[in-house]
């Protein structure tokens, strides 16, 4: 098949940039990563990116696909080169640019290194030298977090790190609730507490962008979401971020609605709020915040507060509650939720045939 | 240029056996080096699927005697069985120590390791994580390195070894970010720079796989051992070769022909799809060539084990055969076929990863010691990496507290800018990817998993004809100092070249079927007698020269093989 491409080239030496467009002969399993190859080959040997791999387990091809971070391996060419596209190939977001599509990962790994990214552990090691001994559902926690492949697709796409390019970001955020959901790691607290700063987990904008973007199923945001949970449990909750969460829960709590006329002196401190009080005025002159007095409590409140109830009895608390919301391993599936039988599999129009052994059970052979 | 820096062990190459020597290393008191052509959770170690094995003893009985009984048998009694006592003696402890620096592996109900069975294993053995384990490991071992604060010198390729006074000194490497030839000096240097499976088209390797350590300790004129022996992994996805783990068939997956038959039957009734990789990929290829497969491939089908005991156990396979071949293994059979998968020869060393050359060691792919003899059990690579690793990291770290001086000299430094200055100064001739393409094609088709006499023959005919192409220069169209891949893309393909020759050459001289080298035309069984010995490749006079060594038996006598 005939694949276009158009690939920002940036020359190191120069500084200049340059779109190059390319056309070139694939075959029609091709993915990115094998179209580059044979521009790189056939049609101009400077051109720069990495590779390794090529299934999706090093992380070293993430790129940009019209301004969307990709694995190149994993991304297939041929509905693209079907529908007549030609996608702009560029590097990744938020990281210096080296040459081409290759990105300086340094201020990547910078933040890694920033989470203690290594287990501390916090217990004796258990008699004989042997294993700890945890259920598999203890370190399903993790595993999300576990399956990250440092390829920096997340950090790419992180709208936060945009505007705060010292925010931790999602990666090293995952990173450290890998070992926050560790039980075999002593020091979460510690942990917790260092990522409740400045350029910590409330600068996380909640965009979603992390776990759209990440080719292995990670969802950072999800991480991070935990990481707060866990924190307010802990209780540490001084940081503005942390006050303004819990603010929508005390509100929800009390009336059944969020109250936005408390949130800024709830987050932000009195001192702060007054100083507010004039953009707060002109919100109300146009109509945007709803007069404090009398509160506005939702009819149905008593079902607010059942609902908070019932969370806090569940022990749903912390990570916990949100590990178990998500069935960690069930959402990696592909979403897979039809629950056919055997039978029904073996029989589905068009099914391969169904196995058998020679001479023991030729008769089961569907012809 | 000039020396950039001195270690007292320099590890050469960032997987799991190059990040394990490094710990080791340093834990015993060197100060560590550790140079990568990639980051190091980018290294290939970090591909492998199913398991590492160990006889924990968790999911069945087991004994390191049971284990080193299945490793002698399934290497065709070529592996030296004194480093398999040892890798299985050892490996329990190993897995423990992983376990406590926090590696997430699968559990049991009980709270302990999973373990879960494996090709040509007497018991359930194979310690995992899901189908990840090799991602797994790498990051644990990244995570120990940081915390450690070892020095890596990340996208450095490896290009020569600095020999002097009859010691390795150092090696000199082109820095792939900045440009430039660098020379990192070590008092030992440790070679674990993996494997060279894509002189092969097809192969489960990854693009980095090419050999450079087994070359450079070539050119040294140090010996590689058993070269010939090429592993073909019975289930690589088609078209493109990407790995499916032997996990699935641990798990219970079934191999099938088009029409359904469970083949294996045929060729190993008892171990049926669980029998030595080498064993099924032969049966594979003999049902492919008898036309019971589509499109050169039989399948991999795992319908019977449920949605459930898939996306738990397999969910990496699912992940595979869904975006590279848009099959769902829960509702059709995966069409797989054997692909280039491990060398199980390479740099000899003893039993402390020595290599000939004092102060060189070598671990992990690029070494033979040899544990794997003429074929690898699926899950006993990993084991080999973080036990021989270790032992290699730690032998090393004694020899260099030992001895004070590093003396790289001069000479060696301008011989490499002056080659350099050759290889990038080329600016008529052919681009290296034809060359490669027809290494790796021709390979493929005469020296795979059935070999004939006539077939290697051409095979060393071909090679010299690419070779002569490659000598008479290729063009390397990037001249620039940055991320210059095109330049190391050429370097590795003479490489490959000159190893793919060492395989040729024992092949043809080993006149016997033994593991993963099958003559059924000519010398169809093994030849105890004649054979039951290593071949050894040296490098004389600008070609490789073969002689022959003894394999060393304890007590497992050669009986006869089937599963």
């Amino acid at each position: 098949m005939q694949v276009g491409l158009k690939v920002w080239r940036f020359n190191a030496r120069t500084g200049e940039r340059e779109l190059a467009e390319y056309e070139v002969d694939a075959p029609e399993e091709a993915t990115l990563l094998d179209v580059l190859d044979i521009v790189k080959d056939k049609h101009d040997g400077t051109l720069a990116y990495r590779k390794s791999c090529r299934m999706m387990i090093c992380g070293s091809c993430g790129m940009r696909m019209d301004g969307a971070a990709v694995l190149a391996c994993k991304t297939r060419m041929y509905e693209i080169a079907q529908a007549g596209h030609v996608p702009v190939i560029s590097a990744m977001g938020n990281l210096p640019i080296v040459k081409d599509l290759v990105v300086d990962m340094g201020p990547f790994w910078q933040k890694f290194m920033s989470v203690d990214p290594f287990l501390r552990p916090g217990y004796d090691e258990p008699p004989g030298g042997r294993e700890n001994l945890i259920r598999q559902e203890r370190m399903n926690v993790i595993h999300k977090e576990s399956l990250c492949i440092n390829c920096g697709c997340c950090v790419s796409e992180c709208n936060s790190m945009e505007s705060d390019p010292r925010f931790t970001g999602p990666q090293a955020l995952a990173k450290a609730m890998r070992f926050i959901g560790d039980p075999r790691d002593g020091h979460k607290i510690e942990r917790l507490d260092a990522l409740n700063g400045e350029h910590g987990i409330w600068e996380c904008t909640r965009c979603y962008f992390c776990n759209e973007r990440c080719p292995k199923g990670v969802d950072p945001r999800d991480a991070i979401a935990k990481l707060g949970a866990e924190s307010m449990k802990e209780g540490i909750d001084g940081d503005m971020g942390a006050k303004h969460a819990k603010w929508f829960v005390v509100s929800a709590k009390t009336t059944g609605w969020l109250r936005e006329t408390e949130l800024v002196p709830k987050t932000q401190g009195l001192v702060a709020a007054i100083k507010q009080t004039r953009f707060a005025l002109d919100l109300a002159v146009k109509g945007k915040v709803p007069p404090p007095v009398p509160p506005h409590v939702a009819k149905n409140v008593r079902q607010a507060r059942r609902l908070y109830e019932l969370v806090r009895d569940e022990d749903m608390n912390g990570y916990a509650g949100i590990v178990q919301g998500e069935r960690a391993l069930g959402k990696l599936a592909h979403g897979h939720v039809s629950g056919e039988t055997l039978e029904e599999i073996y029989s589905r129009p068009g099914a391969f045939p169904r196995p058998y052994i020679a001479e023991e059970d030729e008769e089961t052979v569907t012809t | 240029m000039h020396v950039e820096a001195t270690h007292d062990v320099l590890v050469v190459g960032a997987g799991c056996a190059g990040m394990r020597a490094a710990i080791e290393a340093h834990d015993a008191g060197a100060d560590v080096g550790v140079i990568s052509k990639l980051h190091p959770t980018r290294s290939h170690s970090g591909a492998a699927e199913g398991g590492i094995n160990a006889a924990l003893g968790n999911a069945a009985e087991d004994s390191p005697a049971s284990h080193t009984f299945d490793t002698v048998k399934g290497s065709d009694y070529i592996g030296d069985q004194d480093a398999i006592e040892i890798l299985c003696r050892e490996a329990p402890g190993d897995i423990y120590q992983l376990e406590h620096w926090g590696a997430v592996f699968s559990r049991r109900e009980d709270g302990k390791l999973a373990q879960r069975p494996f090709g040509a294993a007497g018991s359930p053995r194979t310690v995992f994580a899901a189908d990840i384990t090799g991602h797994v490991l790498i990051q644990v071992l990244y995570e120990q390195l940081v915390k450690r604060g070892i020095t890596v010198y990340e996208e450095f390729f490896a290009w020569k070894l600095v020999e002097n006074d009859d010691r390795c000194q150092g090696v000199i490497c082109w820095d792939l970010l900045n440009g430039g030839l660098k020379t990192v000096g070590g008092k030992t240097v440790v070679l674990a720079t993996g494997g060279q499976g894509r002189i092969y088209r097809t192969t489960t390797n990854a693009y980095a796989c090419t050999g450079d350590g087994a070359a450079m300790a070539l050119h040294l004129g140090l010996p590689l051992k058993d070269m010939e022996f090429m592993q073909f992994h019975p289930t690589t996805l088609y078209p493109t070769g990407i790995l499916l783990t032997e996990g699935c068939r641990g798990e219970g997956a079934y191999l099938i022909t088009k029409d359904g038959e469970r083949f294996m039957k045929r060729y190993a009734p008892n171990a049926m799809e669980l029998a030595s990789r080498d064993v099924v990929s032969r049966s594979e290829q003999t049902e492919i060539d008898q036309g019971r497969g589509i499109d050169g491939s039989i399948f991999l089908d795992m319908r019977h084990l449920g949605a459930a005991r898939i996306i738990e156990r397999l969910p990496g396979s699912r992940e595979l055969a869904m975006t590279f071949a848009g099959i769902d293994p829960i509702y059709d059979p995966v069409p797989v076929r054997p692909g280039a998968h491990y060398h199980m020869g390479g740099v000899e060393t003893d039993n402390d990863g020595a290599t000939e050359l004092t102060g060189l060691y070598a671990a992990g792919e690029v070494a033979c010691v040899s544990v794997h003899g003429a074929n690898r059990l699926g899950g006993n690579s990993l084991m080999e990496t973080i036990t021989f690793g270790r032992r290699a990291g730690r032998a090393a770290a004694e020899w260099a507290l030992s001895h004070t001086t590093v003396d790289v000299p001069r000479s060696a430094e301008v011989d490499a800018e002056r080659e350099l200055r050759e290889l990038l100064d080329v600016a008529d001739g052919e681009r290296p990817w034809q060359i490669r393409n027809d290494l790796g094609t021709s390979m493929l088709e005469n020296f795979g998993v059935f070999r004939r006499e006539e077939q290697m023959l051409a095979q060393l005919d071909i090679m010299d004809g690419l070779r002569d192409r490659y000598e008479r220069g290729v063009v390397i169209e990037d001249k620039g100092d940055v991320f210059n891949t095109d330049l190391t893309q050429a370097i590795e393909l003479g490489n490959m070249l000159d190893l793919a020759w060492c395989m040729v050459q024992a092949g043809i001289a080993r006149k016997e079927s033994r593991g993963a080298h099958a003559r059924p035309y000519d010398y169809p069984t093994r030849d105890d007698e004649n054979f039951m010995k290593h071949s050894i490749s040296r490098w004389v006079d600008g070609a490789p020269q073969l002689s022959y060594s003894e394999v060393r038996v304890t007590e497992y006598e050669p009986m006869e093989r089937t599963y």
